[in-house]
């Protein structure tokens, strides 16, 4: 397996709906990834594009839709696609077109328009479930997530107060951030607490908003790295795993699949004791208790402790282990694959001193980022070293 | 204060209006098809054990996930249409965000007997909002309105 390094990323802002068709969000972040690596076009061997369900663009196969705003035109380029979990899993596609020695520059673009499905992107998802067991119940998703973050709680006696403090600190933490679509200053914990009700015990502040945007990311591999830079990012390991559909068997209160995908890939990485070895991360936060679950499946705690450790500010981000640095989906926002930004993308920035008004003071050298997918099924995990 | 994101209106930037309209049936399948004809006559479940790890499912199952292999006839077995709430929450929004008439109680129920949950809806009187813990049994439509799906089961009370 040859070693992989990261040359360039980028991000174009993202919002409720952008003007931009998908293929010109691609065509942004593309051009400002190829920008910062000091390549064009014609340097990319091979290209991956993420994007989740069809039915957000509205496009069926939409993959074919974005390509030529993707550098894909005119080059072997594939789509890939499991959900939420594509914002990582993409760039571990573009990861093994370099490692298997395919290709020796890859372009990964992820993208999400979410703002073309009326009156609210949460209809398109009325349509995963079973279509025996589940539709006829007329579930929707944040119900599900209110029955996954209740069983949480409940198995570990975990107040909404120390969960609240995860959406206080991510959106605080998206203020220095360029793209961010929900960044404040001034939010408190009360604030979450008196935001509507959703479906408890979700409430409103509790939940990432639906967003357009797109993000791009370019792999090098170290036979050619020394041309673009002295100071290369590596991806030293990737995971991902999965469980079935049948979610209903499964305990909710611990993603196993999560920590089934981070043992994958701190094998990979050579990482023995995470909480150790690892200097931060980017674990993914569709929802405030999204992130706290996902620490505890990332085995950077023990279970039920995610919490605690957010509350004593070990995760902030001048923190012991910061968490979301870069304000993650709560506070930058939810364009399902495109959250790659936040998810790689940033790791990439902070390990290379990149990251401006984000970045964490203590000179990180190793980051893991993940994300979730479908329903309690799907993790992607990559760990990204400095040098 | 924070911005609260809720509802921009989509029709701000020039567009075209279009849909993706597709109809669908789609087929109970062999388990599923078994396990609603019983529904349809009893006011039990059924429920398949794998021969190999012994994991009991509901709803039922042709073949384990885990050991891959198939569940035969003889390991499929009557189990009673009640259980425990696992988990549950109460709903004050629709999928587009609306608010709803009545809060909708949607709950995760392990199935007594077995190793799996059903998912349904839930009616109390109870006015808490956490109902975990909380012993229910399903209530059906009256045997000759069944038309054997998941909607037989109209929802679920404590006993
Ligand atoms: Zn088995």
């Amino acid at each position: 397996m040859n070693d992989v390094a990261v040359i360039g990323a980028g991000m174009t802002v993202f919002q409720r709906r952008l003007k931009e068709t998908g293929k010109e969000l691609s065509y942004l972040a593309t051009k400002m990834a190829l920008e910062e690596a000091g390549i064009t076009k014609k340097d990319i061997d091979m290209v991956v594009m993420g994007s989740a369900p069809d039915a957000f663009d509205g496009i069926h196969q939409k993959g074919e839709n974005l390509l030529d705003g993707a550098a894909g035109a005119g080059k072997p380029y594939v789509r890939v696609f499991n959900g939420g979990g594509t914002g990582v899993f993409a760039p571990i596609a573009g990861w093994w077109h370099v490692a298997s020695g395919v290709a020796d520059i890859a372009l990964v673009v992820c993208e999400e328009k979410m703002g073309n499905c009326y009156p609210h992107p949460q209809t398109a998802f009325r349509h995963i479930w079973d279509p025996i067991l589940d539709r006829p119940l007329a579930p929707n998703l944040v119900w599900l997530f209110a029955m996954e973050m209740n069983r949480y709680m409940t198995k570990y006696n975990i107040k909404k107060e120390d969960i609240a403090r995860v959406a206080v600190k991510n959106k605080r933490n998206a203020v220095g951030h360029p793209c961010a679509q929900l960044p404040d200053e001034k939010i408190t914990i009360e604030d979450v607490l008196n935001s509507e009700m959703m479906a408890w015990p979700v409430q409103r502040l509790d939940i990432s908003p639906p967003s357009d945007g797109a993000s791009a990311l370019i792999f090098c591999s170290k036979d050619k790295v020394r041309q673009f830079t002295d100071d290369p990012v590596w991806v030293d390991g990737v995971g991902w795993n999965i469980d079935s559909t049948m979610w209903t068997n499964r305990d909710l209160s611990f993603p196993r699949y999560v920590a089934n995908a981070a043992r994958m890939a701190y094998k990979m990485a050579g990482i023995h004791n995470p909480r150790k070895e690892i200097d931060f991360a980017e674990p993914y936060d569709p929802f405030d208790y999204k992130e706290l679950h996902h620490m505890e499946g990332l085995l950077l705690c023990n279970k039920g402790e995610a919490p605690i450790l957010t509350r004593e500010g070990v995760t902030e981000r001048d923190g012991n282990m910061p968490m979301c640095p870069s304000g993650g989906l709560m506070g930058v926002g939810n364009p399902i694959a495109a959250t790659m930004g936040q998810k790689i993308c940033e790791l990439y920035w902070q390990l290379a001193g990149k990251a401006g008004k984000r970045q964490i003071p203590t000179d990180p050298q190793v980051g893991v980022g993940q994300a979730w997918g479908d329903i309690m099924q799907m993790a992607t995990v990559a760990v990204l070293r400095r040098g | 204060m924070t911005f609260l994101e809720k509802q921009t209106d989509p029709t701000t930037p020039m567009h075209w209006n279009g849909d993706m309209q597709a109809d669908y049936f789609y087929s109970n399948g062999v388990a599923g098809d078994k396990f609603f004809k019983h529904l349809m006559k009893k006011d039990t479940f059924l429920a398949s054990e794998c021969p190999k790890c012994g994991v009991i499912f509901i709803p039922p199952r042709l073949y384990c996930e885990d050991c891959f292999c198939d569940i035969p006839d003889e390991n499929w077995m009557e189990v009673k249409s009640q259980g425990i709430i696992r988990a549950n929450t109460t709903a004050m929004i629709d999928a587009h965000g609306d608010p709803l008439e009545e809060p909708v109680i949607m709950a995760l129920i392990d199935i007594d007997e077995t190793d799996g949950a059903m998912l349904g809806r839930v009616k109390t009187e109870i006015l808490d909002m956490d109902l975990c813990g909380l012993t229910v049994k399903a209530v059906l439509r009256p045997k000759n309105e069944r038309e054997g799906t998941m909607k037989d089961i109209l929802y679920y009370e404590p006993y």
